[in-house]
């Protein structure tokens, strides 16, 4: 329910029913006219007892005012528009006039320009304001035109005729020219002296310019997107009884006022819902036919039949955003929020105190720098240099402001037709489609084996959400009955007692939220009573400047502050990657962001660095590897992954792919709206054009292969290099997950696999004559074998000099193991800055994960039998029992790869030889091994043995 | 099999579809799964979302059973048909298609349509293309020469057809041509 205010409101009678006009202006001035034809100017700050300044001059019933930059203008059933000087009731001129129609609307356009005029003609005139001459007229009516109104551009004018038809024109160019013709909307009315002809049934464009509103036949209000000039959606209410009388739509677009026999509603724009309503008290035949915002204060204002101007100071609570202010908050939803507010009621250009005298009137200049405050969050649509400092001579010449970009949720849409994402990642995706009354939520997965999908309707209008590998997360704002709250909804506990509800006190509203937790290691369809491994993490971020991370169960854990706005976040398995404003933006076009990642376990940053975004560039996307890395995606298309993240302040921004260079972005026009990261693949939604954002129905995920930005372009080597930089980064982040072990036989095989691209550079060096080239690429070898290929590269190209100094690498390597030199550069790094091992999970008892043949692709295990082993002098029976024991360690290695499997050294190496040719000298390879087995002694560096 | 003489020696279009099953195809999993063996190889493993390769009639079985979207090929889209048709209809010779793009064309649509963009208009123009090719082919056999025999760019699906035909017709075109030589050579 609405709340019904009851305020005290001020209001001025004059006599003169049928009052049809009254403007606001920044100036705190309204302008008011009826049939007395006397135009009215009121000082909106006076109280109820003020005596208005009067304008004489016309003739008959005034029926039109409108106010541009340094004039304003009154039209009156004489057929004359006359022309006054800003803030005063001097007569100018005329701008047209002497035919006898009499005239029902007027409009200036948003630039101050040209004025449309409807009258009882079936034309409508645009009329050049410096040069009352050039007029251009529009026909394509039979009956008068009632209202004309403004796109905020100013390149559309809608025109709403008795005959109940809206017609939008292009006036952008010299000729204008009908765009559409809307039929079956706005009533039809063809008597000029029926009640109805007086209601407000003018065309109303939200401040973005991608929709207007008008009122329709069935008493309600319609929203008309400019995309489809179809009708998207309905304001109703049941409260909301009989025609639409007027309408109005606060000056930085988040509300909407209309006016019917019920009272005055104030709408959000943003859920369609009645937020607040004045009861009216008049007399039933006082119908109100205009209303109007304030383009600088918290004030409405509306004239009704009866003759009386009413104001309402306050109508929206200060708990609410302002209807004035661009709040960032607002501009997460309504997108591309001009800078110069549109006002509504007869749309005239508000934005007009540019050239007002600043000492007389020092509020203006505090607005504006409420104004510069308030930018921090809003739209990132910059306005053209010129028109800013002609608008606001004085202040903003000297601070050149970048906008900030607004707070997102990273794969979240905004609506369109009525349906948006409100997450798209590698998990799944979560659609919602809007029911006017409620949402219908549908959540999908893309891995539907491990996740069961779910919908559900959900009237608390969600509009965050977050899918984490875990669980579901969802975050609604505050409505009239309801405080925002956050819900976590676990996979395998749909609709049971897993879910719960974190209530956000009033006041308070969630700005961010993330789920996080480690990957699944078993189906999540099955219902369960609780799952041992937990169900993940859960992080708002609310608009008090700090994060609450919370268990997934709903434990409070703790309430970190943040020192700077809030952009947007992501979770991963073991930390929340934050990314905050530090500061403000800077002045040259940078948005300054700054990247945190907080461990959930101990609360401790593990890495604060500032995004690597160039200036003038934005963040588009925060998301989580495969590996479990943060990655971003900025606006120029550049993907950062941040690899060694397990180094407290250690890690650096890798840039991973720059989809500029791409091959297939040639002659094309297009763009990637990411998905997810994985070892090889950049997962995106590929955009056409100027597409911003993925629509419905759900577009297929593609794969883009990354690729460092290498600049060498040596078809042979370059692709070789670069598969190598990026390999040897990806068995990084492999390592810093192992802690001291350092090597398993997975990062064995593929570094086996690199030695051999290595081996193809260090031939094509010596082919090219390369000599240096050729030993420096054989010191990065990783096995002792692979020294030898290079070794046997060399003679094949006779170069016995290379040959030579790659043995004498080899013996160096052979000399101190790599592995000890890399572990004891971690000893070094040891302390506080130690890599933060992944968190270990207590083991699934329950695991249906086991042995399946089919999926098998390793040796078969080896049978030992002593009685076919060649002879051997001395103890070959114990050694070969040995080795088959080994043998059968080894395969319970494989499957189990419990910390509590830790070995030794040694051993480890001798897997490494394992498993660099598991197929060749498979015997020589165990006969070594005995040799080691018998040997103990020599057992501590068997290489050497070699 | 009940078939007449003539088709015996031919192979029928389900049997072609069988063969061209083995062809391998891009798929978005929906299920996950580790790599797996079967005969033809070991295939997998599969990780949504991300693309896998698999053989047709895995992806069909799958595909069936709801558990993944197929990728159709590039070339089965109206941009590629549009184009091959316009050049199939103005140029004498076959143009270059898969060579069994009727076999695949048809195995995706039948099974997985709703993974193609505009199915009907794909398959109108499809029907075109082989009209076209058709009648090349009807042509090409009046103008059937014992001693010349290339077929650059025709499928297999147009072999089949042709086929019976053809066999026959060339063993009756060599004996006669033969004859005046073994006549001679008694």
């Amino acid at each position: 329910m609405p709340c019904i205010l009851q305020r005290r409101l001020v209001s001025n009678t004059y006599q003169n029913p049928r009052p049809v006009a009254g403007v606001l202006t920044r100036h705190r001035l309204a302008y008011t006219g009826g049939n007395d034809t006397l135009v009215r100017v009121w000082k909106m700050d006076k109280g109820s007892d003020e005596e208005p300044d009067v304008a004489y001059e016309a003739g008959e019933s005034i029926t039109a005012v409108a106010t541009g930059e340094d004039c304003w203008l009154s039209g009156s059933e004489d057929s004359e528009v006359r022309r006054y000087g800003r803030n005063s009731t001097a007569l100018e001129g005329l701008v047209t006039g002497g035919n006898g129609a009499a005239v029902r609307s007027l409009a200036i356009d948003p630039k101050g320009k040209r004025v449309a005029v409807s009258s009882e003609e079936p034309v409508v005139k645009l009329i050049d304001l410096q040069d009352t001459l050039k007029v251009s007229l529009l026909s394509g009516y039979t009956k008068c035109v009632r209202k004309v109104t403004w796109h905020p551009s100013g390149s559309l004018l809608t025109t709403s005729g008795a005959d109940g038809k809206i017609i939008v024109w292009d006036v952008s160019e010299d000729e204008p020219k009908q765009e559409k013709v809307i039929e079956g909307v706005i009533p039809a009315v063809s008597d000029s002296e029926a009640p109805e002809f007086v209601h407000d049934c003018s065309a109303v464009w939200h401040t973005s310019g991608q929709h207007f509103y008008a009122p329709t036949r069935t008493h309600e209000i319609a929203i008309i997107s400019r995309s489809s000039w179809t009708k998207t959606s309905t304001l109703t209410d049941d409260s909301s009884l009989g025609d639409v009388t007027a309408l109005a739509l606060s000056p930085n677009g988040l509300y909407l006022a209309s006016a019917s026999q019920a009272g005055v509603f104030i709408w959000s724009t943003h859920n369609r819902r009645v937020l607040f309503r004045y009861v009216h008290p008049g007399t039933p035949n006082a119908t109100i036919t205009h209303l109007a915002w304030s383009p600088s204060q918290n004030l409405l204002a509306w004239t009704d039949t009866e003759g009386i101007l009413t104001r309402w100071p306050q109508p929206v609570p200060a708990s609410s955003p302002d209807p004035v202010k661009l709040s960032s908050v607002a501009a997460v939803t309504t997108v591309p929020v001009k800078r110069k507010p549109e006002l509504s009621l007869f749309d005239e250009d508000a934005a007009d105190d540019g050239k007002t005298n600043p000492e007389a009137e020092p509020d203006v200049d505090l607005d504006n720098d409420d104004w510069i405050l308030d930018d921090i969050g809003i739209g990132m649509d910059d306005e053209p240099e010129e028109q800013r400092s002609k608008k606001d001579g004085f202040v903003k010449e000297m601070v050149s402001v970048t906008k900030a970009q607004p707070p997102f949720q990273p794969g979240s849409t905004p609506w369109t037709n009525k349906k948006r994402y409100l997450d798209y990642n590698m998990i799944g995706v979560i659609e919602v489609t809007d029911q006017d009354t409620h949402h219908i939520v549908n959540v999908e997965f893309h891995d539907k084996t491990t996740r069961k999908a779910i919908h559900f309707t959900d009237h608390f209008k969600y509009d965050l959400a977050s899918l984490g590998e875990r669980g579901a997360l969802f975050a609604c704002p505050p409505e009239n009955d309801h405080p925002a709250h956050v819900t976590y909804k676990p996979y395998g506990t749909w609709a049971s007692q897993g879910e719960w509800t974190y209530e956000l006190p009033k006041g308070v509203r969630a700005v961010g939220i993330a789920a996080g937790g480690p990957r699944a290691t078993k189906s999540q369809r099955v219902m369960s009573d609780g799952d041992i491994q937990g169900y993940g993490n859960v992080v708002v971020a609310t608009n008090q400047h700090e994060i609450t991370l919370l268990s997934g169960t709903g434990i409070e854990r703790i309430s970190l502050g943040l020192d700077g706005d809030y952009v947007t976040m992501v979770a991963g398995t073991e930390f929340a990657f934050v990314v905050t404003r530090d500061g403000a933006t800077t002045i040259d076009g940078s948005q300054n962001l700054m990247g945190t990642i907080w461990e959930f376990d101990d609360f401790s940053v593990l890495q604060k660095q500032k995004l690597p975004i160039p200036k003038g560039s934005t963040l588009k996307w925060v998301g989580i590897t495969e590996d479990g890395a943060p990655a971003l995606y900025d606006s120029n298309g550049v993907l950062y992954t941040m690899p060694r993240f397990r180094m407290p302040l250690r890690a650096s921004w890798v840039r991973s792919l720059d989809t500029n260079t791409l091959e297939r972005r040639e002659g094309k026009d297009e763009s990637y709206w990411p998905v997810g990261v994985t070892a090889d693949n950049f997962m995106c939604l590929i955009l056409k054009g100027r597409q911003e954002y993925p629509g419905f129905p759900r577009p297929l995920i593609q794969e883009l292969p990354i690729r460092y930005p290498f600049r060498r372009r040596d078809p042979k080597e370059g692709p070789l290099e670069e598969h190598f930089a990026r390999e040897s980064m990806l068995l990084n982040i492999k390592r810093d997950a192992l802690g001291d072990e350092l090597t398993t036989d997975e990062i064995s095989r593929r570094e086996l696999a690199l030695d051999k691209e290595l081996i193809q550079l260090i031939q094509n060096a010596c082919k090219n004559d390369r000599l240096p080239r050729a030993l420096e690429l054989t010191s990065m070898l990783h096995h002792t074998a692979s020294f030898d290929m290079a070794t046997k590269v060399a003679g094949f190209y006779h170069l016995v000099g290379l040959q030579e100094k790659m043995e004498a690498l080899k013996e160096d390597r052979m000399s101190d193991d790599r592995l000890e030199i890399a572990r004891e550069k971690r000893k070094r790094w040891m302390g506080d800055s130690d890599p933060v091992p992944p968190p270990r999970l207590p083991e699934e008892r329950s695991s249906t994960r086991r042995h399946n043949p089919f999926q098998d692709f390793g040796p078969p295990p080896a049978i030992s039998r002593p009685g076919l082993a060649p002879a051997r002098p001395g103890d070959s029976h114990r050694a070969s029992t040995m080795t088959s024991s080994r043998h059968a360690e080894d395969s319970e290695m494989h499957q189990d790869s419990s910390p509590a499997g830790k070995r030794k050294r040694p051993e480890d190496e001798h897997d490494i030889r394992q498993s660099l040719s598991p197929e060749v000298e498979n015997a020589s390879k165990r006969r070594f091994s005995v040799e080691a087995a018998s040997k103990p002694t020599a057992g501590s560096n068997p290489k050497a043995s070699e | 099999m009940a078939l007449p003489i003539s088709l015996r020696s031919s192979v029928t279009p389900p049997e072609l579809e069988l063969i061209a099953s083995e062809q391998l195809i891009e798929i978005i999993p929906l299920i996950s799964m580790d790599k797996t063996a079967f005969i033809s190889g070991a295939y997998g493993p599969l990780r949504p979302p991300a693309k896998c390769r698999l053989p047709i009639w895995m992806a069909t079985n799958l595909k069936l059973k709801k558990k993944c979207h197929i990728v159709p090929p590039e070339w089965l889209n109206i941009d590629f048909l549009q184009d091959r048709l316009t050049r199939e209809t103005s140029q004498p010779e076959f143009c270059a298609m898969p060579f069994r793009f009727a076999e695949v064309a048809k195995i995706i649509l039948d099974v997985a349509s709703d993974d193609v963009e505009n199915p009907d208009k794909i398959r109108s123009l499809l029907k075109d293309l082989r009209e076209a090719r058709q009648a090349k082919s009807r042509e090409g056999i009046t103008k059937l020469d014992h001693s010349e025999l290339t077929l650059p760019n025709l499928c297999s699906m147009e072999i089949n057809e042709i086929r019976p035909f053809f066999i026959r017709s060339m063993g009756v075109l060599t004996q006669l041509v033969r004859e005046p030589s073994a006549a001679g050579d008694i």
